[in-house]
């Protein structure tokens, strides 16, 4: 191991000395912001640039003026001069000024396009087996045959006008359709429907009656007992059912350009979701696993008035989103034997009536050719008041009276950035940032007398409304070697206060460097490294929990943490017809401070890429990647840590493709083969070492496909895809209805699937 | 620690310390070819040697000059530009309303006549061959010789737009990345712009988020029902991770606004950051969940009970068949791990 280390360091310090890496990576744990401080063009002289063009630089989309440098024609050709160096905004062709004379460019050879076009694909499809997870979220969940039928259309007229129209997937349950039409740069109406099925599982067994409504009810012939071997009844009462939940979306809304200046935009979104999912609802220490009714309603508004000036930007906008459940709660009768007199049904409250408004105002200002500064301010406010559900259903037991009918609850968000970006010299740029952003939970806090699961009569308990505050300053700067390569390096610093909760306060100063080089020797490579430290001020445990949490433990999101990033990518392309990339991504959390709960987390990523085209008529692509999770927690029953876990998570895959043209162009055939392999492996020591089975998903995909061109505008084409699909999953694997003495499972079956889909269409283009 | 060390046989810790002692030599070596390099374009920018589109001379008949050889059955073909929006002479602020191709490529004088010199010369200006040097016109992309800068201020001049404001400084826009690595513009759809196509454009670069939709729990991005943009705002934004809305709970409520409370009784990270407990690109545990329950509970929980208890594979079937690692583990009992706004759901059962 030292002699791993050693090289280890050396590599380290070579790599710091020449590279200075990056931030951000993600983690599993606890994932990093992907959000990379900024740098941006060079800004140099404008010496070459003529007073006209100057001016016209900082125009944005104003009326085209023809404004020759010169009447002579070659002058006028010859002299038409361009910034050739780089500044914050300025284009290399300022719009609305042209530096020549365009009278003669007539475009006479341009295929501008005119009346109406479009292709329409019509077939059909065959899927051999059904699959809910398949088709979990493609509608092809049900075997059996589908209609094809893709389109669209545009129209284009020579004053600007325009209409599409594409329709997608229109025979399967996951299909959409999308039109707009408008006068391009004056204003634009659009609207779409979006339909997507999602195939949650297809052998859920259950004795309850009235599955996907509120209310479920046991056979009649229902035997209650103490433990699931006991229900007597229960093998003759399941019945399998379907979990399934469709989400349709409707957009409507339009855009105007009122000027080269105004924009206004507005859109409206409906959004159903209806149909159910896997629930749960438990008396005391049995539980029984039900089927939860979703009949959900979202409308948003997204309106915005937008204003693009001379030197700035800014846009004013209000988003509302208004989310209703037409269930307010799901019964159901208690199958075990009741442990108390009137226990026998519960009520679990359904997500309640919600929504949020929000205000928000951007803008970007460009305070000299160097500098540019922009930021954004928004204020929201959640809101929720559903009607509070009686504490019990069970009429025997006394419960004092609520505080209130509802909760009132609302919370208060003010978010603020502010981005100042500058170019110090030719090759130096520097870049603040700084975010604040608050979540005042303002919901009025109250002593609430509470049954545990209908059956017994509890002390009260305060809710805690939780409250939280962000701030996070970024300084960076980017030297640019040449052109093309440069070194990024900066400071974050990341504070946040809690309230209600174990830490008032953590902080995280992160230390980061990155360097990219681009066009060397055919390579694009970017090297990039971070280290983070948070410290967390006065962790205690929160009175207002019960039972205590155990001292010794810290929670993840609020321990002491060092964090290390580092990151490596290399692109390259030898010549036009080859590319080849590798990368490497590596993570690492050490929360040294903490005793029980999570003490280190690491995530490393490898991949690898090629892509080639062989000949003129054919191309291959392939990847492999690798990707490893690995953390260790320590648990407690006492006051030292008791007992250990290690969990190692790893995902293999690779993906190959290959296209080829045949018959003089007329006929293309593909194919694309992906596998993907992933193996979870927990390890626990207590009073002894042991290995849980692995989890194990496999996963083989390929599709072949042909087209097959009959004439210009018409040709034929079929695909075959096989998917084949094997999982193992210790939490489901054997776990009959009545497996586990005190909770009625689903019985559910690990997915595994061997599926092929064949499809064969006529496509037309008009 | 740069390279990960706990190898699970003697044969992978051999390829480990052999990749290791690779990659040593290859640094090496890199260090002191990016220190020659470095130095060689300095010296050239010094001595003045600038992009190749500096002052150039318009051509006299402007995009008619470029397609006469530019047609439909060019290797690389531009027609379809005139199915979009910038192929549009009617709307005053599109290239083909202006400047027409050199609107956005620069003057095209020097670019023809290199042209012309290699096609008198017999050669084959198709395609530019290993050694060839790019006629000196604005080039767009990856392939591209000019700096990223000049590429994308090109497109700035007409999109530093309302919605393009956190552009500059943003992941990708402070990251070097070209407008046009994204975005196709000779054709009639961009892919980038398709939620059934855009993915197979961001997975070029994030190769991570590539394999993770193929998890067994993932978002439907695989199969085309989602894009990317979805959740991200490519073109930055004020939230970590350039999302679409302020915080990434805002931007998870944008679908599942069910989970936005605020409850009675809150489970304090959910309301905090839906990624302490959920991984947004895809996980091999059910629900995008980063860890298999129970272990992913007592991470944070350890009071009096059974939280603090470990569960071990006597808890599976053939042992004590234990409900606090099966079916649903923790979520047997406590159902409403988002909140609950029952009076009696302080345990989050009700």
């Amino acid at each position: 191991m030292k002699h791993d280390h050693k090289i280890t360091a050396g590599i380290m310090a070579i790599t710091l000395l020449v590279t200075l890496p990056i931030p951000c990576g993600v983690m599993a744990q606890t994932p990093i912001s992907t959000t990379e401080p900024g740098d941006i063009p060079v800004s140099t002289d404008t010496d070459v640039v003529t007073e006209e063009l100057a001016q016209a630089t900082d125009e944005v989309a104003t009326e085209p003026q023809i404004t020759p440098t010169s009447t002579d024609e070659e002058s006028a050709n010859t002299e038409a001069l361009i910034d050739s160096k780089i500044s914050l905004t300025k284009p290399l062709i300022p719009s609305g000024s042209y530096p020549v004379d365009i009278s003669n460019w007539k475009c006479e050879d341009c295929a501008f396009e005119e009346g109406y076009s479009g292709e329409v694909e019509l077939g059909v499809g065959n899927v051999s087996d059904k699959s809910f997870k398949f088709g979990e979220y493609n509608g092809l969940n049900e075997d059996g045959a589908f209609g094809i039928v893709n389109g669209n259309a545009r129209y284009r007229d020579e004053d600007a006008n325009f209409m599409n129209l594409s329709v997608q997937d229109l025979g399967l349950d996951s299909r959409s359709i999308e039109f707009d039409a408008g006068r391009q740069g004056s204003y634009k109406v659009f609207f779409s429907y979006d339909e997507i099925s999602h195939a949650i599982s297809e052998n859920v067994l259950t004795p309850y009656i009235g599955n996907g409504g509120a209310n479920l009810t046991l056979p009649a012939t229902w035997v209650n007992a103490s433990s699931t071997s006991g229900m007597t009844a229960l093998a003759s009462s399941l019945q399998n059912y379907e979990v399934e939940l469709q989400r349709k979306r409707m957009d409507l809304g339009f855009s105007i350009n009122q000027s080269s200046n105004w924009k206004y935009d507005i859109k409206f979104r409906h959004e159903t979701r209806e149909g159910a999912k896997r629930s749960a609802g438990a008396f005391f220490f049995n539980a029984a696993q039900l089927i939860e009714p979703v009949d959900y309603v979202t409308d948003e508004i997204d309106a915005s008035v937008s204003y693009v000036g001379k030197h700035w930007q800014a846009t004013l906008a209000y988003y509302g989103s208004f989310f209703s459940n037409d269930n307010k709660s799901l019964t159901w009768e208690d199958a075990f034997t009741p442990l108390v007199v009137g226990a026998d049904t519960g009520e679990r409250a359904l997500p309640p009536d919600n929504l949020f408004h929000q205000l928000i105002l951007s803008a970007g200002y460009q305070i000299t050719d160097k500098t540019r500064i922009s930021g954004d301010i928004s204020v929201g406010r959640m809101e929720q008041d559903e009607d509070f559900l009686s504490p019990t259903t069970n009429t025997n037991l006394i419960v004092p009276a609520l505080p209130r009918t509802s909760l009132d609850a609302q919370v208060d968000t003010l978010h603020g950035n502010i981005r100042v970006i500058s170019a110090i010299s030719e090759k130096f740029r520097f870049n603040a940032d700084f975010n604040y952003f608050d979540h005042d939970n303002q919901t009025p806090q109250s002593q609430y007398t509470w049954v545990s699961t209908d059956d017994f009569v509890n002390t009260t308990r305060t809710n805690q409304p939780y409250s939280y505050t962000r701030q996070e300053f970024k300084v960076g700067g980017d030297y640019y070697f040449t052109g093309k390569t440069k070194l990024a390096a900066g400071v974050d610093f990341d504070s946040m206060e809690r309230t209600l909760q174990e830490a008032d306060k953590t902080d995280e100063t992160t230390a980061w460097g990155k360097l990219i080089i681009r066009g060397f020797k055919f390579m694009d490579m970017t090297f990039k490294l971070s280290q983070a430290e948070r410290d967390v001020s006065n962790y205690q445990v929160v009175p207002e929990i019960d039972p205590p949490q155990n001292p010794i433990l810290t929670k993840y999101n609020m321990a002491d943490r060092s964090r290390m990033t580092a990151g490596a990518t290399i692109n390259a392309m030898p010549n036009e017809t080859l590319s080849l990339g590798v990368g490497i991504d590596y993570a690492k959390d050490d929360y040294s401070e903490s005793t029980v709960g999570l003490v280190d987390a690491k995530e490393i990523n490898l991949n690898a890429d090629v892509s080639a085209l062989l000949t003129e008529q054919s191309s291959v692509h392939a990847y492999v990647g690798q990707e490893r999770i690995e953390s260790n927690q320590n648990g407690s029953a006492g006051s030292v840590p008791t007992w250990f876990a290690k969990n190692e998570d790893r995902v293999n895959s690779v993906g190959i493709g290959y296209k080829h043209r045949l018959m003089e162009d007329q006929l293309d055939v593909g194919v694309d083969y992906v596998i993907s392999k992933s193996t979870g492996k927990i390890h626990i020591t207590s009073s002894a070492s042991e290995n849980f089975p692995d989890l194990e998903v496999d996963l083989s995909s390929i599709k072949l496909y042909a087209d097959y061109r009959l004439k210009d505008n018409m040709s034929v084409h079929a695909a075959y895809w096989y998917e084949s699909y094997d999982t193992r999953n210790w939490a489901l694997d054997d776990v009959n209805t009545d497996t586990i003495s005190n909770v009625l499972s689903f019985g559910e079956v690990t997915p595994s699937y061997d599926v092929s889909v064949i499809t064969v269409s006529l496509r037309y283009k008009f | 620690m740069f390279f990960i060390t706990p190898p699970y046989n003697a044969v992978a810790r051999k390829m480990i310390n052999t990749f290791k002692h690779i990659a040593l030599v290859f640094l090496l070596w890199f260090s002191g070819e990016v220190v020659v390099a470095v130095a060689q374009e300095n010296a050239e920018s010094v001595a003045g040697t600038a992009i190749s589109i500096q002052a150039g001379k318009f051509t006299e008949k402007g995009a008619d000059t470029c397609i006469k050889c530019h047609d439909e059955d060019e290797a690389y073909p531009v027609f379809d530009i005139f199915k979009t929006k910038h192929g549009q002479k009617g709307d005053k602020r599109s290239p083909f309303a202006s400047l027409q191709c050199e609107a956005c490529h620069g003057p095209g004088v020097a670019g023809a006549e290199a042209m012309q010199e290699v096609l008198d010369q017999g050669g084959h200006v198709g395609k530019v061959r290993p050694g060839q040097k790019r006629p000196p016109i604005l080039n767009f992309g990856i392939k591209s010789d000019e700096p990223v800068e000049t590429q994308n201020t090109s497109c700035l001049g007409c999109h530093q737009d309302s919605k393009h404001i956190d552009w500059l400084g943003s992941a990708h826009g402070g990251g070097n990345i070209a407008c046009a690595s994204c975005h196709t513009i000779h054709i009639a759809e961009d892919p980038i712009l398709k939620k059934r196509t855009q993915p197979e454009v961001c997975f070029s670069c994030h190769k991570k988020e590539r394999a993770e939709f193929y998890k067994a729990s993932a978002h439907p991005i695989r199969f085309g029902e989602m894009g990317c943009s979805e959740c991200h705002a490519p073109h930055g934004s004020a939230s970590g991770g350039v999302l679409i809305k302020t915080t990434l709970n805002q931007t998870c409520y944008t679908c599942h606004a069910e989970k936005r409370g605020p409850f009675l009784w809150e489970h304090a990270p959910v309301s905090e950051d839906c990624s302490l407990c959920h991984s947004p690109h895809g996980s091999m545990h059910t629900s995008l969940l980063i860890k298999r329950a129970p272990l992913m509970c007592q991470q944070c929980h350890s009071q009096f009970g059974h939280p603090r208890v470990a569960f071990t594979p006597a808890g599976l079937p053939g042992g004590t068949a234990s409900g606090f690692m099966l079916s649903n583990a923790c979520m047997n009992c406590h159902v409403q791990v988002h909140g609950s706004n029952h009076p009696s759901g302080v345990k989050l059962m009700r």
